[in-house]
């Protein structure tokens, strides 16, 4: 038994580690390239394949961990609650669409984060994965965006429990500092979904390859490029994302997370078949 | 009307032609075809009073052009290489100083048409696909993410209407939403509400028997073949980019796909499927795919009678006219052939 654990743990690690590195590496991988060949023929590749072998390559990361993170953090209990949860958060993605908030604001982070800081990672990733992909086939939003924007929001809410550790230290569950430490950690995420996203889009219509992607150039110098696109067209955008989650974050979280953590107790039943006890649903937690 | 499958493959033939080619007459043309297809598929729609899938607030066909502008006024802005300078900006202005070129407007609207192209082409699977179809594209092996799916599809008309509710019920009792604190009496109700349903609908599922909380179908061996199948495909990703490596690159992304295929159709095989309406593949769907077959063909496999160096166009150092070659331009007519089905009632 501790055998089975042991190696089903190991690999969850592994696919834990392959799936994000690999993830990460995909969406950094402009900045990579100089240092994997010299006399590549990059270039030419990226005009013709490079948009939608990325997409591929994202699309299957996320199929592998997706099947992951399914058989690991979902039974029938939690399929419910994801269902509704996933249904409220894009009914809210639903009315941005509709009415469109101010330059990148919006408001699906907010419960993203929150859930995942309460019920956990794994929980928080497929809450983020799945907001994005069916609100995408409710309003129209299938694309090649799609599995970048998935993982994104998938790691928003597998990485919120990070939060606890500083909770923790800090004594403040249930107190005001565990709220403007989420509204922080929301606040740096409206930033990173920006990067991230224009990670993706940035190498395909930034401008002639001999001017933003020569092989040979420095690190440094591919930074500033990025450093100096992203100024121009994404940080306004996304610094109004970022003061949304923290605003959201900071005037909801409190009653959020005392609702998320009372569920939390509420969904711990557990269900007893026939042939053990008689066949009875065994509640326990703060339920009355 | 076209099966699920048949447009898939249409998307696909959209997609890889507007990878492969930099060459604005071809860009252009597959952007015409798309928009007709499009087109003809919004008549079907709006003849159809009950049906309300185009739930964008704005006409996908007019952001297409809004984004091939931007593009090409953004490259033209940020670039300033090319040799037909049409006038300067002030060189103290950070990032943008510098002459405006039109090879770099005309690169820049090339980035557009190809963006533009992909929106558009999936915007037409939107169009034409309902909701169901899209939920039965989810692999077997999902069967967990295809519950959850389907619950919040089902949920989210219930979850918009009770926050009508919520908020009429507010307004009435006075409360007005002012800033963001203002939403609070708003969001609650509804958060509560949605999860006050949420346990009643687990303990509906548990009582009906749905209750597989032992990591469903997953074994070592599927976990271990799909991580192995992604390292392949990253480590054939990766040799692409060096010299020399290209085939061995292909051979190895090609087995990674084949193995994470083969471990999703084995788990998958475990668990049934029923469906109330069957979707059946006629002759007009076989039809669909030819045309898409020819179009991946024409534009990627190495045919004797047709120039494919065509393909690739670069506007630097020099605005030149583009090549044609008509047998490419008569293959590419091939994603025309949804428009004869498609049919208004």
């Amino acid at each position: 038994m501790t055998k089975r654990f042991s190696t089903s743990r190991l690999l969850s690690f592994l696919t834990y580690g392959v799936t994000t590195s690999m993830g990460l590496i995909l969406f950094i991988y402009p900045f990579l390239f100089p240092a994997l060949t010299q006399k590549s023929t990059l270039g030419q590749a990226r005009l013709t394949e490079m948009p939608l072998l990325i997409t591929l390559l994202l699309a299957l990361c996320l199929v592998v961990l997706l099947y992951e993170v399914q058989g690991q953090a979902v039974d029938t209990k939690l399929i419910a609650l994801l269902g509704i949860l996933v249904a409220i958060n894009s009914a809210l993605r639903f009315m941005e669409v509709a009415i469109p908030g101010p330059a990148g604001f919006s408001p699906i982070f907010f419960l993203i984060i929150l859930t995942g800081y309460v019920f956990g990672g794994r929980f928080g990733f497929l809450l983020g994965v799945l907001t994005i992909f069916v609100s995408a086939i409710v309003t129209g939003g299938v694309g090649p965006w799609l599995p970048s924007q998935m993982f994104a929001a998938g790691w928003v809410g597998m990485s919120a429990p990070l939060c606890r550790p500083l909770v923790n230290k800090l004594d403040g569950e249930g107190k005001i500092s565990e709220v403007i430490i989420l509204a922080v950690f929301g606040a740096l995420w409206g930033l990173g979904y920006g990067v991230i996203m224009n990670l993706w889009t940035w190498p395909f219509i930034a401008g002639p390859t001999d001017q933003y992607w020569q092989t040979g150039i420095s690190w440094v110098e591919i930074l500033q490029r990025y450093g100096a696109y992203y100024l121009i067209t994404s940080l306004a955008w996304d610094f109004i994302r970022a003061a949304g989650n923290f605003l959201l974050i900071l005037l909801l979280g409190a009653p959020t997370l005392i609702a998320l953590r009372r569920f939390k107790h509420r969904f711990t039943f557990t269900y007893r078949s026939s042939d053990s006890q008689g066949s009875k649903l065994d509640q326990t937690g703060d339920a009355s | 009307m076209i099966h699920t499958w048949a447009w898939i493959g249409w998307l696909i033939s959209a997609l890889v032609a507007l990878s492969i080619t930099r060459n604005p007459l071809y860009l252009f043309l597959i952007l015409l075809c798309i928009a007709l297809v499009g087109w003809t598929q919004e008549r079907r729609l709006s003849s159809e009073s009950s049906q309300t899938q185009n739930l964008l607030p704005f006409s996908p066909f007019k952001f297409v052009l809004v984004i091939i502008t931007l593009s090409a006024l953004f490259n033209a802005v940020i670039s300033h290489f090319g040799e037909t300078v049409l006038f300067s900006l002030p060189e103290w202005l950070p990032f943008l100083g510098g002459p405006i070129t039109l090879e770099a407007l005309a690169f820049g609207a090339i980035n557009g048409l190809v963006l533009g192209g992909i929106f558009a082409a999936f915007t037409v699977l939107n169009l034409a696909l309902p909701v169901r179809s899209l939920v039965r594209l989810i692999p077997r092996a999902y069967y967990p993410v295809a519950v959850i799916t389907s619950i919040a599809i089902t949920f989210i008309p219930n979850a918009t209407r009770q926050f009508h509710h919520i908020r009429e019920a507010q307004a009435i009792r006075g409360h007005r939403v002012r800033g963001l604190r203002g939403w609070l009496p708003l969001i609650m109700p509804l958060l509560v509400g949605g999860l006050e349903r949420a346990l009643g609908l687990a303990e509906a599922m548990t009582a009906r028997g749905f209750a597989s909380s032992e990591g469903g179908n997953q074994t070592s061996q599927t976990r271990l073949g799909m991580v192995l199948g992604l390292l392949m495909l990253f480590g054939g990703w990766l040799l692409r980019l060096i010299e020399g490596g290209q085939l061995l690159g292909i051979g190895l992304m090609i087995l990674g796909i084949t193995l994470i295929a083969a471990m999703l159709w084995s788990i998958g095989r475990s668990v049934p499927r029923t469906n109330y309406n069957q979707e059946i593949w006629r002759f007009r769907d076989f039809l669909v795919l030819i045309g898409s077959m020819g179009v991946i063909s024409a534009f990627l496999l190495p045919i004797p009678w047709i120039d494919q160096s065509i393909l690739h166009y670069n506007p630097y150092p020099i605005l030149n006219l583009p090549g044609f070659d008509p047998l490419i331009g008569a293959a590419t007519m091939g994603l025309l052939i949804p428009i004869f089905i498609i049919k208004p009632k």
